[in-house]
């Protein structure tokens, strides 16, 4: 038994050694890079040099902000619209089932770059599909890119419409899950659809629900691509930057690796807590 | 309490026909088995009668009142699923609570039934326990519990102890029994389990491939089988069957001689269907089913037959053993322990015997 483990470790090794490289020392390396000023050659080490940059700096706040607003608005939009689309796709009225789960997976594998541009095409000023619907029913149109709350909005929608589809798959499954007879024992109960939802579907998906809300908000906690690529890098005047573009423009446009890497920790260390906040509202009384 | 009919009840899925037209009379407050090898429509004629499946053809009534087009809720009917169907989310207490609550029961009623049935069931100890804190007889006896609380005129059970070990089946088995005592509900109740069919039915439907086969007091289609499945079906261990040919006929019925073993035969007395009438015709293949018991000593019958022993099984007070005739067909002949020889052939006697033609109908 014994001979066998270390036959297998062997087996493993490369595996072991590539990981060991390029995934667990960049994450303690840079936890203590985070605790040296990186703009001196050499670095020196200095523990509040970056840490305590980040506390009094308005633009990691602004950052902050903005990422929080986010995941505030869009995770439970999203979970929620995903829910209705789950309930959507599990009807047995839906035709061509096998259809709508593709169409809905689909966002997830088309490519960032292309999902960008089609987005900021839709949402140009002049030319764009939306503004031209809003203004087909007498609405006005909208500067989505130079205002900062419609900036916001196409974010969140953009993140919406990437990410509700793979939401609503996991939510499918789990309720596929849900044995069938258990909706019949309530319809014999003369519990109506509606209430079945609320008083046995959506009780018996909240593991599932509680899965698809921590992966969305670890997802949003790092968000970077639209704000990077739709809102060109957190525009109008960073009105759109989310800590993940600030830890870009700090790491890799300034260079300034100490102080990303604290704004990296902040984001894993934010991410953890409040998964960890939720994991605690929504535990499974005793 | 009332009565249900099913009026010649048919149902389709897409092309195919699973129930080729049943008709079934369960009398107010009688105790009806469904029984039948699996996948012969017991549960899909179950569920039409609770409403969870549509009816493609015919009718059903419940207390005489016409039911196709009636919501399940409607129907007065209470089920016990074979799976709980128990809601894991909620405790004991809740489960059989739920239905009430949701569609605004006042409290006290409410109340009054959980109560009620939690005595009746002796689950009150239970009553804040999940399901899954519980054991598998003690889910079983919530989802009873659940159809208790809906005070229904009619309780349907689909194979409600076929997930339990067998000791616990016994006991739900005569627990069951008891309810029925107890409420004096009409229950129909399916299974494959024959046993469970003969020790529970007032009346037993025997069903096979979507047909019945047969409706009838338990001991009735013991003694008196309509054909082969049936009298196969109903007994355990199963009627034996022994192949062999009409060679005569007598002034009381035929006689079969028994294939391959020309000297044995056996005279069967024929009540039905007159005998001068030419039928059952004389050379015809026929089975002649005996039952394990009916398999005498030596001598003490009309037919003596040798058989050579396979294996004994003991089982304490009788013994079955399981032989060969001279055919090679197997048969299975019951003992009283103290009277097994230590042979590898004994000769027995026939007893009483059926007699089935070709197509597995009676004759008589
Ligand atoms: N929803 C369904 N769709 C198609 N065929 C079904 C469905 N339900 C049952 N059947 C078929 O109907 C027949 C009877 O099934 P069922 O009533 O469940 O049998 P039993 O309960 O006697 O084991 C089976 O052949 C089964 O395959
Ligand atoms: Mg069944």
């Amino acid at each position: 038994m014994r001979y066998q483990n270390a036959t297998a470790y062997r087996f493993l090794a490369p595996y072991l050694l590539i990981f060991a490289i390029f995934w667990v020392w960049p994450i303690i390396d840079s936890f203590m890079i985070s605790f040296q000023a990186t703009r001196t050659v050499p670095w020196r080490f200095a523990p509040t040099f970056n840490w305590g940059r980040l506390i009094g700096d308005p633009a990691f706040f602004n950052a902050l902000k903005n990422t929080l607003l986010i995941l505030v608005i869009q995770v439970p939009v999203m979970i929620t619209l995903a829910l209705v689309m789950a309930v959507l796709l599990n009807s047995p009225l839906l035709k061509a089932r096998g259809l709508y789960r593709f169409a809905f997976f689909a966002p997830v594998v088309v490519g960032e770059v292309a999902y960008s541009a089609v987005f900021r095409l839709m949402f140009n000023l002049n030319f764009g599909i939306i503004n031209k619907l809003l203004n087909s029913v007498g609405l006005p149109s909208v500067d989505w890119f130079s205002n900062v709350t419609p900036a916001m909005a196409l974010i969140m929608i953009a993140v919406t419409w990437r990410w509700a589809g793979y939401n609503a798959i996991i939510l499918l499954a789990g309720m596929q899950s849900i044995p069938e007879d258990v909706y019949e024992a309530a319809t014999l109960d003369r519990v109506s659809k509606l209430k079945q939802f609320f008083f046995i579907t959506l009780p018996l998906l909240k593991p599932v629900i509680v899965f698809c809300l921590v992966l969305s908000i670890i997802g949003t906690m790092q968000l970077f691509t639209e704000p990077f690529l739709i809102t060109e890098r957190g525009g109008p005047g960073g009105g759109t930057e989310t800590l993940g573009l600030l830890l870009y423009r700090q790491g890799f446009r300034s260079l300034n690796f100490g102080y990303a890497s604290a704004v990296a920790y902040t984001m894993a260390g934010l991410a953890i807590a409040i998964t960890l906040v939720q994991l605690w509202l929504t535990r499974e009384p005793k | 309490m009332a009565t249900v009919t099913l009026n010649n009840v048919i149902k389709r899925f897409g092309v195919f026909e699973v129930v080729h037209g049943a008709n079934i009379d369960v009398k107010d407050g009688e105790f009806v088995v469904f029984v039948g090898p699996s996948g012969c429509g017991k549960s899909t004629l179950l569920r039409m009668i609770a409403g969870l499946e549509d009816i493609s053809g015919g009718e059903i009534a419940i207390g005489g009142k016409l039911v196709n087009d009636v919501e399940p809720a409607d129907r007065g009917i209470a089920m016990v699923f074979q799976s709980y169907a128990l809601y894991p989310h909620m405790s004991v207490e809740q489960n059989l609570s739920f239905g009430l609550r949701m569609t605004g029961n006042p409290n006290a009623d409410t109340d009054r039934r959980v109560k009620r049935a939690a005595e009746i069931l002796r689950i009150n100890e239970l009553m804040k326990r999940r399901p899954k804190q519980l054991s598998g007889g003690q889910r079983q006896r919530v989802a009873i519990g659940r159809a208790i609380v809906r005070e229904p005129q009619v309780f349907l059970f689909d194979e409600p102890l076929s997930n339990l070990d067998a000791e616990l089946r016994v006991q739900m088995r005569v627990e069951i029994s008891r309810l029925h005592k107890e409420l004096g509900t009409t229950m129909i109740y399916v299974t494959h389990d024959q046993t469970e069919a003969m020790t529970l039915a007032d009346r037993i439907v025997v069903m096979r491939a979507g047909h019945i086969e047969q409706i009838g007091r338990p001991l009735d289609l013991y003694d008196n089988p309509d054909n082969q499945f049936v009298a196969g079906f109903v007994g355990s261990p199963k009627m034996n069957f022994i192949s062999g040919r009409i060679v005569g006929r007598d002034a009381h019925g035929v006689v079969v001689e028994l294939a391959g073993q020309e000297k044995t035969r056996v005279a069967q007395p024929l009540t039905g269907a007159a005998p001068e009438a030419g039928s059952p015709k004389i050379g015809s293949k026929v089975m002649v089913g005996v039952r394990p018991e009916h398999f005498g000593s030596a001598g003490e019958g009309d037919t003596d037959l040798v058989v050579r022993i396979d294996v004994v099984e003991h089982l304490g007070g009788t013994s079955f053993l399981y032989a060969r005739t001279a055919n090679g067909e197997d048969v299975v002949i019951q003992r009283d322990a103290a009277k097994v020889p230590d042979v590898s052939e004994i000769t027995v006697s026939i007893g009483k015997s059926y007699l089935f033609d070709e197509k597995g109908l009676r004759l008589r």
